[in-house]
């Protein structure tokens, strides 16, 4: 590893979270502005982070604190190997990782809502991470190696060659910004019990650290989406913003989904596209 | 700094939870009116949460009686310090109406502490969200004393 590489990842653990909250305050003015309202500020999640960081409680159970450490890491570490143009794949089973941490933490609380939104989380991981994984190995055969700096440096854009994998792509970005339709296991601006379910028993200081965690998965899969416009740092900007936008209107638009609709239909349907579009990569 | 920001973020991102305590429904549908895009109180942050693990302010409409008091203490208990409790309507603040009945205690402060009363039968939702930046403003003195 040169020095270059250590910057980038320096840059990408203390950067990816910083975009990621600002991409959530984004999503919430946006949101009210979609819904005829002013909306909080942009820094908004920002503080609502800083204050649960000073809140005083006592966790749900002591493994609950582990597991919210373990996913911080491994979300960060996500980041860190994105920037510092490891292998994606690998980086996406770091990504699931932290989402598992997540549902385990969930498990351990007493309350019935978390562990229903622990299983759901679990349905949702079964759900996006098939598509997520096809659609990066499409991405690697058409970039020749599976590395973040190959896919980047790739010949014109790779959505050319992989329109089917948008559909999934799109489904993925939803399910990890917990968006509807597809905020089955915890809703991003619900704050009902069991529309928030996994998030039911982290409380204080393990919650903010699990909102980090958010905002830096949420990087995570924005930033492998703008790969299918990467000729240039501002084409893959426009591309990620694109997702969020079309995430954000869908998000206004539509009612939420049951777990089964998303397993049951969904998730097959965009698989079966994205598989098409892998298949057809290799014909080619 | 880090601190600073930290005291700051207590102040500027109040979630609510909203407990009915016996209320005749016309506090609740006048503080839920605070959530409408004609109030919006999202503007200051706010946000009305289902969970007392993630709230800082506990805004309790109705009376008191026997049956829902230990309902209201355990709903107080389980919220992470530092909070603050708002007691709307003439029924949160004193029992209102209802306050001679046999099975009314009275307003919420029998049960637990109240920082701000907002009068009203029912409360408008300007006194409502007037309170909260009241109970906010009591919090920040506490902070900055402490
Ligand atoms: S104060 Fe009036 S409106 Fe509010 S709960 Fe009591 S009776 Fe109903």
């Amino acid at each position: 590893m040169n020095l270059n590489t250590f910057y980038l990842a320096v840059a990408g653990l203390i950067l990816a979270p910083l975009v990621g909250g600002l991409v959530a305050g984004v999503d919430r003015v946006v949101t009210a502005r979609l819904q005829s309202r002013m909306g909080p500020p942009l820094m908004q999640p920002f503080y609502d982070v800083g204050k649960l960081m000073s809140k005083v409680i006592a966790p749900a159970s002591h493994w609950q604190g582990m597991f919210v450490r373990w996913a911080l890491v491994a979300s960060l570490a996500s980041d860190v190997m994105l920037a510092a143009g490891a292998d994606v794949l690998m980086c996406f089973f770091v990504q699931a990782a932290s989402a598992s941490f997540v549902a385990l933490g969930a498990f351990c609380g007493n309350s019935p809502y978390s562990k229903l939104g622990a299983q759901r989380e679990l349905f949702q991981l079964l759900a996006y991470e098939p598509v997520f994984m096809v659609g990066i190995l499409c991405m690697a055969k058409a970039a020749g190696a599976f590395d973040a700096y190959s896919f980047m440096a790739a010949q014109g854009p790779l959505l050319f060659k992989m329109p089917l994998i948008v559909p999934g792509l799109l489904f993925v970005v939803l399910v990890k910004l917990r968006k509807s339709p597809f905020d089955i296991a915890a809703s991003h601006h619900m704050h009902q019990e069991v529309v928030r379910g996994v998030y039911t028993d982290y409380a204080g200081r393990d919650f903010a650290l699990l909102e980090i965690a958010h905002w830096a998965d949420v990087t995570v899969v924005l930033w492998i989406c703008s790969f299918l416009w990467a000729t240039s740092p501002l084409t893959m900007v426009v591309t990620a913003g694109l997702f969020l936008f079309a995430a954000l209107v869908i998000d206004n638009i539509s009612a939420r989904l049951t777990w089964r609709t998303m397993l049951g239909r969904v998730a097959p349907i965009t698989l079966i596209l994205a598989t098409a579009n892998l298949v057809w990569l290799y014909l080619e | 700094m880090f601190g600073s920001f930290l005291k700051t973020s207590q102040v500027k991102s109040p979630w609510l939870m909203h407990f009915d305590c016996g209320s005749c429904n016309g506090c609740d549908i006048e503080t839920l009116a605070c959530l409408t895009p004609v109030y919006d109180v999202e503007r200051f942050g706010i946000i009305n949460v289902g969970n007392p693990r993630h709230a800082d302010v506990l805004v309790v409409t109705g009376t008191v009686n026997k049956r829902n008091a230990v309902i209201l203490k355990n709903i107080y208990d389980q919220m992470p310090s530092p909070k603050l409790v708002i007691a709307i309507g003439a029924c949160g603040c004193s029992g209102g109406v209802f306050r001679e009945a046999p099975n009314v205690l009275g307003g919420v402060d029998k049960v637990i502490p109240v920082d701000v009363y907002v009068p009203g039968c029912p409360a408008k939702p300007e006194a409502i969200m007037d309170a909260v930046v009241t109970g906010l403003g009591k919090l920040k003195g506490i902070l900055e004393a402490s």
